[in-house]
């Protein structure tokens, strides 16, 4: 009998989800909520005795401090009441522990079929309509994907009825069936690629059609009973060939066109000449280059006896449709990187980086989520997933720009670390052999994810799964990560990876290409719910799974391990060396496919890409006089949504966990000011440290894809050197995120121009990775940033992100005690400023401001750079230099405010000495962000030594700090062209998001 | 040839057990992290994963079980409900309990604290979500009660600590909030820079805590639970001013001298107070 627990918090007793809940609706829509009560329901559908269930109540669910519970209703004095629980399928942990807790409570097992669902009740007290009880409804507390709800009025609530018995469980009635595809055409082929939702790409279909109407193929499959191509085959080819899992669009040829100077250039695979083949030079002469470009995450040497492991990705449409969900699972399915590279790495650090809309964005166009709840259910996610999987999560960036309303970005990033021996062998090798046993370890598979969003489209019943949606569950994978790091430990590991984008068609037929083949058996698949075709077990992308190669002599005791650490594993296979992936369901052969065919010659995507230059499309720079009121310029500036304090964001993240924690996300003297890196050392007892940041600069995509990537690469360098990072240990991950660049003359009518924007980007990528010495350790590409939103009259318009490039660095200090930070420290200081100031505001913080795009995009000089990074590194480590700080967005004017601000200090500067001073008028100087530039404070006592390391170079002592709080900029001898508290100019920086929590 | 022996509790979702094991072994102590499942098994046996091998057990931080159904809920039912006469044993014995955010949410949900009357079943305070509604990790001053008899804390009158919690609002009936007061089971509070009481104040209050409780003891001062991490300040990089205080001793012609962290304290109290009730050697 189906039982429904309810538990509330005491009368009296304050609520502080249901408060939130209040302060959402009133900040959001205005709604005159007064009181917000939330109840949790546990729906149990499990044959316990009264007593049983008496006992759960007490023991466990009910805190007899501060809270009431019952079974039945306990809502009472409302105007109105929600009730919000998950749809069929969506993953309920809070449902699992409640199972696992009454189990080990009453020691006794639920049978199959038997389970706890949670739900919520908000009972709500204001004078609200129907209409703003749905909106809360919608709009605050559930998401239609993957949530129901009901909505009650005073009226319409029988406290006798309640809420009822509402059990979200999945029945399918189904039987599976593996089916088989006509090929006899390639229209036949394209046909049922499009009605079966198979997205095979048009190009492979005659490939694809040839292999199956092979004689010997044919030959071989009748031995299995198999004639035509099954669904299973189709899938699992289709998944292999998807850009997502074979970056077809950066392995692509491009027809590069100059349309201002006709110069035509045929570009043959970005990856390999921009990514690949640089990586590989710099590794010749980097000997802390472990293992790069094949495994889950790239590996670096860290000390003598460990690497690390750094990787990073998007997960941009999942989060823009279901942003909590998207995001949680994005940071959840990024851990399983490093966990599923060499034979497994320990986590050790997360970030993130969030482009979004405007935050109070009240323009004309209807995105799927308004960016505020957007950015909100994404920083929920990131927080819930990173905080529960143990994992400190220290640095992180939000941009907003209205060009990510069509599509949101959320990138995350991992850091792990593993023993570079694991009993006498190199962890970062892993390999299949035949005789190895295919294990599953952590969930189970459901309808998760199948078919991405194209599944959205399909209707809901009462118990069709919400299939789609993943919600990744970081529980149960924390308890996967420490059980794998034992098994590492005690060698039991051959071969290890995720399941992520293809489940395990990707994962196994992977894995499957060393030993060269395996045999699957899919009705040995744990589901979690019966009734899922053979293909949809096969590229299932249910979450917090990894497949494992096992040696059979090593089985026992990696089960045992299994058990002790609660997780679920189960053997599914053998890899062997037949040349074929084979894939049975109860003894019979559903799938039969050579392990070669993929590699196969499939055809090149092409693309035609036209580059306009800037001045072509018109752009210029601007015609400004000198600013009369400068003071109130950098006010604005400070309060800029791009610039501005967004603390409350860093605030939610545990940084500090597993006690590595030495540069935190906030420093100075307030703890206050974003780091420009963050710094933390994984091996407790040693004083050395891995250093992270990350940089994006898309707005200065609108002149030059090239110098956008130039100085986003350049920024994240110099953030790393002011903290204390080595310039010869610089490890890069690329991230792209880039809008259609396919041509279509109606859909996409500047998909050449995007298209020549995206080689010129990879140009560069590669020209600044070879000057600085940077081997790309990882990276990720993700295409298709692009939406088409509502307009006001019920028109769609299409908006494109801008292109997007965010570059992480990673760096190893060799003795952390000598970090830096970036806020001012004693009054007194001298403050120089290294590098030189150039008439580049083209893309500016300043110019977007006034409205103007500009053309004199900051460029970068590697050359002239270098010796000045080289001297900053000295500098560091000879102890010499109080603060550092790149200059960045916004230029001098913000980033000497911040250094100044970071200390509660004064500053005085004479504009006059910056170098490069001579050919700038100081609004220019202020707010031009040319790149290379770095502010550091010193210690008078040390100047002699700081500036005999930098004689000759373009580094020049500017001002000094004040114990007087006062930041006074000054042009020569003139009086004070900026004369503001600091205090005054950080409430301007803090106020935009001040009030957030 | 008996060290003092430490059990750092791992699994189901706990996250801190690398570094509060490294923490008790900076203080001294052989320390181990055990899974929970482990040591159920383990208890009674006379394999090292039973629970007399150990002097101080250790309930440390982390999110056990997702903290779906209150924080530390079921992590104190699992230890109830399969060890907890073990538990009461080691207690009775005149060891040692600490337990740290998570560990101190899940000590309050057994009953092991505040212990009234020695009754180490009853759930009698509370840890519910911070008045913010939000998790909040921040660095907290924190103002140690001279009068109270927790072992952990003996010669310690305040100290700074990070708190990394969504559910570390303390609370208590105003008559048992009174009666801890009273006995002086209340240890920490949080405070400001000063050191005076926080007055309910955020950010020196960062979570809405009645009376700034940060952390309790029972009435022997034997079982200690506190919401800040002793183990995330092992080391003096991990204060957040660290640079600054290295800088400004520069200035000064000085060096940081003392590269320990002031979380140390609390474990090597734990560490001696075992050494010299059980006569046990002292470390190398």
């Amino acid at each position: 009998m189906v039982q429904r627990l309810e538990i509330g918090i005491k009368k009296g007793l304050a609520d502080a989800e249901g408060a939130n809940v209040r302060k959402k609706a009133r900040e959001y829509f205005g709604l005159s909520v007064e009181d917000v009560r939330v109840v949790r329901v546990l729906t149990i559908d499990a044959d316990l005795s009264k007593e049983e269930l008496e006992a759960a109540r007490v023991k466990i669910f009910t805190n007899p401090v501060t809270e009431e519970s019952a079974f039945g209703t306990l809502a009472r004095d409302f105007d109105w009441l929600i009730w919000v629980g998950y749809r069929p399928g969506v993953r309920d942990t809070a449902g699992s522990t409640a199972v696992e807790a009454i189990e080990d409570l009453l020691k006794k097992k639920f049978s199959a079929g038997e389970s706890i669902y949670t739900s919520k009740i908000f009972a709500i007290k204001g004078d609200l309509s129907r209409q703003d009880a749905l909106t809360i409804s919608r709009e605050i507390l559930a998401n239609d994907i993957i949530q129901q709800w009901k909505v009650f009025s005073k009226a319409e609530w029988d406290p006798g009825v309640g809420i009822g018995y509402i059990v979200p469980k999945v029945v399918l009635n189904h039987e599976p069936k593996v089916t088989t595809i006509a090929i006899s055409s390639d229209e036949e082929l394209k046909e049922i690629s499009a009605e079966r939702n198979l997205a095979l790409q048009e190009t492979d279909i005659p490939i694809i059609r040839e292999y199956f109407l092979r004689e010997d193929i044919r030959k071989e499959r009748r031995k299995y009973g198999l004639d035509l191509p099954t669904d299973v085959e189709l899938e699992y080819i289709s998944q292999a060939r998807s850009d997502h899992c074979n970056h077809n669009t950066f392995k692509g040829l491009f027809r590069y066109r100059d349309l201002s100077t006709g110069r035509e250039e045929v570009v043959n695979n970005l990856f390999k000449s921009c990514i690949e083949e640089p990586t590989l030079q710099i590794k010749e002469r980097k000997n802390w280059v472990v293992s790069v470009l094949w495994d889950n995450a790239g590996v670096a040497r860290f000390d003598a006896n460990n690497y690390y492991t750094i990787t990073g990705e998007t997960h941009n449409s999942p989060s823009n449709m279901e942003a909590y969900g998207g995001a949680l699972t994005g940071i959840v399915g990024i851990y399983r990187d490093p966990m599923g590279t060499g034979k497994g790495s320990k986590l050790i650090l997360g970030m993130y980086c969030y482009c979004v809309g405007p935050r109070n964005y009240a323009g004309e166009l209807k995105p799927h989520l308004h960016p505020r709840r957007l950015l909100d259910g994404v920083i929920e996610g990131v927080k819930d997933g990173g905080n529960k999987s143990g994992v400190p999560t220290p640095f992180g960036q939000v941009l907003f720009d209205e060009s990510y309303l069509g599509k949101c970005l959320v990138f995350v990033t991992a850091v792990g670390i593993m023993p570079s021996q694991v009993q006498g062998q190199s962890s970062h090798i892993k390999t299949t052999t035949p005789g190895d046993v295919i294990v599953m370890s952590g969930g189970r598979v459901g309808k998760d994810g199948i078919h991405g969003v194209t599944a959205a489209s399909e209707t809901f019943s009462e118990h069709t799964p919400a299939g789609h949606v993943q919600i990744g569950d970081p529980y149960t994978q924390k308890k996967m990560h420490d059980f794998l790091l034992e098994a590492r430990d005690e060698g039991l590991i051959a071969f290890i990876t995720d399941n992520g984008g293809g489940g395990l068609s990707s994962s196994v037929g992977e894995s499957a290409r060393f030993s060269n083949g395996c045999k699957v058996d899919l009705d040995k698949v744990p589901l979690k719910y019966e009734g899922l075709d053979q293909w949809e077990i096969w590229i299932s992308e249910s979450q917090e799974r990894m497949t494992i190669a096992v040696k059979p002599e090593h089985l026992g005791r990696f089960m045992e391990l299994s058990e002790k650490h609660g997780v679920e594993s189960t053997v599914i296979g053998e890899y062997n060396d037949s040349g074929y992936l084979r894939l049975d369901y109860n003894g019979k052969t559903c799938a039969l496919v050579t392990m070669d065919f993929l590699q196969s010659d499939f055809p090149q995507w092409e693309f035609d890409a036209e580059w306009v230059p800037p001045e072509m499309r018109g752009l210029k720079e601007p015609v400004l006089s000198e600013p009369r009121d400068h003071g109130k310029l950098l006010k604005a500036m400070l309060s800029r949504p791009n610039l501005c304090s967004k603390n409350w964001i860093p605030r939610q993240y545990d940084h500090e966990v597993q006690g590595g924690s030495v540069i935190k996300p906030l420093v100075g003297k307030g703890r206050d000011m974003p780091s420009d890196a963050v710094v933390l050392r994984p091996v407790l007892d040693s004083s050395r440290g891995i250093a992270v940041t990350q940089a994006l600069n898309p707005f200065y995509s609108k002149i030059d894809t090239y110098h956008m990537t130039a100085i986003t690469i350049d920024e994240a360098v110099r953030k790393i050197l002011v903290v204390g990072g080595d310039p010869h240990h610089l490890g890069g991950v690329d991230n792209f995120c880039w809008p259609t660049i396919k041509f279509d003359p109606v859909d996409n009518p500047d998909g050449r121009y995007k298209a020549a924007q995206l080689v010129r980007s990879n140009w560069a990528l590669k020209d600044y990775c070879l000057a600085y010495g940077i081997p790309l350790l990882s990276g990720k590409d993700s295409m298709y940033v692009d939406g088409n939103l509502e307009g006001p009259f019920g028109e769609r318009r299409k908006v494109s992100g801008l292109p997007t490039f965010l570059f992480t660095v990673s760096s190893v200090v060799e003795d952390t005690e000598k970090c830096v930070t970036m806020d001012a420290k004693f009054p007194g200081d001298l403050v120089y400023v290294i590098g030189k100031t150039r008439n580049e505001l083209g893309g500016s913080e300043c110019y977007q401001m006034m409205g103007e795009v500009g053309l004199n995009v900051p460029r970068i000089e590697v050359e002239k750079l270098w010796p000045l990074y080289l001297g900053l590194h000295e500098a560091i480590k000879e102890g010499l230099v109080a603060s550092a700080h790149a200059v960045g967005r916004g230029g001098l004017g913000v980033h000497l405010a911040m250094v100044a601000m970071g200390g509660d200090l004064g500053m005085d500067i004479d504009l006059e000495k910056v170098p490069g001073a001579k050919l700038l008028s100081p609004a220019r100087l202020l707010y031009s962000e040319s790149g290379g530039r770095i502010v550091v404070t010193v210690n008078p006592k040390n100047k002699e030594a700081f500036e005999t390391i930098f004689a000759h170079l373009p580094v020049a002592m500017v001002g000094k700090t004040t114990a007087r709080p006062t930041f006074r900029i000054s042009n020569h001898d003139s009086s004070p062209i900026i004369e503001e508290s600091i205090f005054a100019l950080k409430e301007y920086w803090k106020k935009p998001f001040g009030n957030l929590v | 040839m008996s060290p003092v022996r430490a059990i750092v509790l791992t699994g189901f979702g706990l996250n801190c057990d690398y570094e509060t094991d490294y923490s008790l072994r900076l203080a001294g102590a052989e320390s181990r992290r055990v899974h929970i499942n482990e040591l159920i098994k383990g208890t009674g046996s006379r394999s090292a994963e039973s629970l007399d091998h150990y002097h101080i057990l250790v309930f440390g931080g982390g999110f056990s079980w997702a903290d779906d159904h209150g924080a530390g809920v079921i992590f104190a039912s699992k230890i109830k409900f399969n060890i907890g006469k073990e538990v009461e044993r080691f207690i009775q014995q005149g060891k040692l309990v600490i337990g740290i955010c998570n560990g101190f949410q899940a000590l309050v949900n057994m009953g092991l604290l505040p212990g009234f009357e020695g009754n180490h079943t009853d759930r009698r305070v509370a840890l519910v979500p911070n008045d913010s509604g939000n998790f909040i990790d921040t660095w907290v001053n924190l103002r140690v009660n001279p009068k109270s008899p927790c072992i952990f804390t003996r010669g310690v009158s305040c100290i700074e600590l990070p708190v990394r919690h969504g559910e570390g609002k303390f609370y208590a009936p105003a008559k048992d909030l009174e009666r801890l007061f009273d006995s002086n089971q209340v240890v920490l509070q949080y405070a400001d820079e000063n050191g005076n009481e926080a007055g309910g104040k955020w950010p020196a209050n960062p979570n809405g805590s009645l009376g700034d409780i940060a952390g309790i003891c029972d009435s022997t001062g034997r079982i200690f639970g506190l919401m800040p991490h002793p183990e995330a300040f092992h080391h003096f990089t991990n204060h957040p001013d660290w640079v600054r205080k290295r800088e400004e001793l520069a200035h000064r012609g000085k060096k940081i001298e003392k590269k320990e962290g002031e979380g140390i304290k609390i474990f090597r109290n734990a560490v001696e107070y075992v050494r010299e009730k059980f006569n046990l050697d002292p470390p190398n």
